[in-house]
């Protein structure tokens, strides 16, 4: 499970972590009925502390995508296809209000956050690039000249 | 995850008055069922706070409770079977015997030792017990204690710089056991240690400690994800009165040519930053003990002038 971490960013750890488990369910690379690793050993993996897997793990069930069964574990639920669609588009809502957010934060135009959109679109497409594997957060750190 | 929940160790206004070093008073819950590491600099208390809870000192003030049960009543056979101490140093006045006869020892001692547990943590750690302590190596006998502290299956670990003298294999090892060793969810580790990596891959809240006082407790990723450094370029006037009211403001000082200030709310602190338009010229994310300094120069001020400490 490729879940990473920037850990020079303000972004609280669990929602780090939480936005790209949530992908990774919602885009079926984690299929329905998958054993997730238990709290302390996912923990361990992502040198982070019990209470923020807890807290993800917590979440996610209140979201319907995980499940947890007495004495066996945290599975992946069932996720129904209008479900999905709706979970799919709102991680890349989320993503590009943020992307926008970063925009304005430096006093970008909206042509200009077009024109960037269509850059960054073409540059993926050309080196189809596996999805999630860009950097997480750096969308936001350019620096106009 | 029954463990979760409840309280490991309770100190409750603990003092201690020696010549040379006053401790507390100590107010301080031990969350049962996670890691919780005790950070701070040499002398502040750390090795004196294990030993008054294992009733080798008494406190002058306060009352202790391990495991639910109230300290200084007497020993108590019961409870000493149910935690593992590791000290910081290891005893000296059993250099003579092997190892194998101190385990012998323990045995008879500790109802619950698992002489097969014992035997794999020896095979684990490439400990040889048939070698007198005294003549084992440094991390020789700290990985023969280390598996003496968890052959009982105790509940609750003590461990006092467990990681001194260990070689970075022998250290890998340890913080793999230890996470195995909580994987049962209901046990309960107090650590002290200087080793910040340690103190990432274990702990699941920190305590900071300083000059016999508990600074604060706080959950690890929220402290490390908080806790952000902003570089401000310009002296040190013009902007004092700016940023004294960034929110979570930890410190604020001039570091020659330019303003650094640290913050415990990294995001709030962004958003403030954003708001007035302010633009730093660097900023980083601290570690430990780059956060330990902070506070341990706030703490200072505080004695000093007994205000708030962060602006000087």
């Amino acid at each position: 499970m490729s879940i990473q971490l920037n850990e020079y960013s303000a972004e609280p750890l669990y929602h780090q972590i939480e936005v790209q488990l949530r992908a990774l369910i919602v885009s079926g690379q984690l299929s329905e009925g998958t054993l997730l690793p238990s709290i302390r050993e996912m923990a361990q993996h992502l040198k982070c502390s019990v209470i923020t897997i807890r807290r993800v793990y917590q979440d996610l069930e209140a979201e319907g995508l995980l499940v947890t069964r007495q004495g066996t574990g945290t599975f992946v639920a069932k996720v129904n296809p209008e479900e999905r669609r709706r979970h799919r588009l709102d991680a890349v809502t989320t993503a590009m209000r943020e992307a926008v957010a970063a925009g304005l934060r430096v006093q970008c135009s909206d042509d200009e956050l077009r024109e960037l959109f269509e850059t960054v679109l073409h540059e993926a497409r050309a080196n189809r690039s596996p999805p999630g594997e860009e950097g997480y957060g750096d969308s936001g750190k350019e620096d106009e000249g | 995850m029954n463990g979760q929940g409840g309280t490991a160790v309770r100190m409750t206004g603990v003092r201690l008055r020696q010549p040379h070093f006053q401790l507390g008073p100590i107010h301080l819950e031990v969350p049962a069922g996670f890691v919780t590491a005790i950070v701070g600099p040499n002398g502040s208390g750390k090795s004196t706070t294990f030993r008054l809870m294992l009733d080798l000192t008494k406190p002058d003030e306060g009352g202790i409770e391990v495991l639910g049960r109230t300290i200084g009543n007497g020993k108590s056979i019961e409870l000493l079977n149910r935690v593992g101490y590791l000290p910081e140093e290891p005893y000296r006045h059993d250099n003579v015997i092997r190892g194998m006869d101190k385990a012998e020892f323990y045995k008879h001692w500790y109802s619950d030792w698992d002489v097969n547990h014992y035997r794999e943590l020896l095979r684990l750690f490439e400990v040889d017990h048939s070698l007198r302590l005294g003549k084992m190596s440094k991390g020789m006998r700290r990985k023969f204690d280390l598996a003496l502290t968890l052959s009982h299956h105790p509940d609750l670990l003590l461990l006092d710089e467990p990681s001194s003298g260990l070689d970075p294999l022998a250290w890998r090892t340890m913080i793999e056991l230890l996470h195995r060793y909580m994987e049962s969810g209901d046990r309960t580790i107090l650590i002290a240690s200087h080793v910040v990596e340690e103190v990432k891959r274990l702990a699941d809240f920190i305590v900071f400690m300083v000059n016999g006082k508990v600074l604060g407790m706080y959950e690890k990723d929220e402290l490390l994800t908080g806790w952000h450094q902003f570089y401000f370029p310009g002296g040190y006037e013009k902007w004092r009165a700016v940023l004294s009211e960034m929110p979570g403001l930890a410190g604020l000082e001039d570091a020659g040519g330019v303003v650094r200030v640290v913050t415990s709310s990294a995001r709030e602190a962004d958003a403030w930053i954003a708001a007035r338009e302010l633009v730093p010229a660097g900023r980083k994310s601290m570690e430990l003990d780059d956060i330990l300094a902070v506070l341990v120069e706030r703490e200072k001020r505080q004695r000093q002038y007994g205000m708030k400490g962060v602006v000087q």
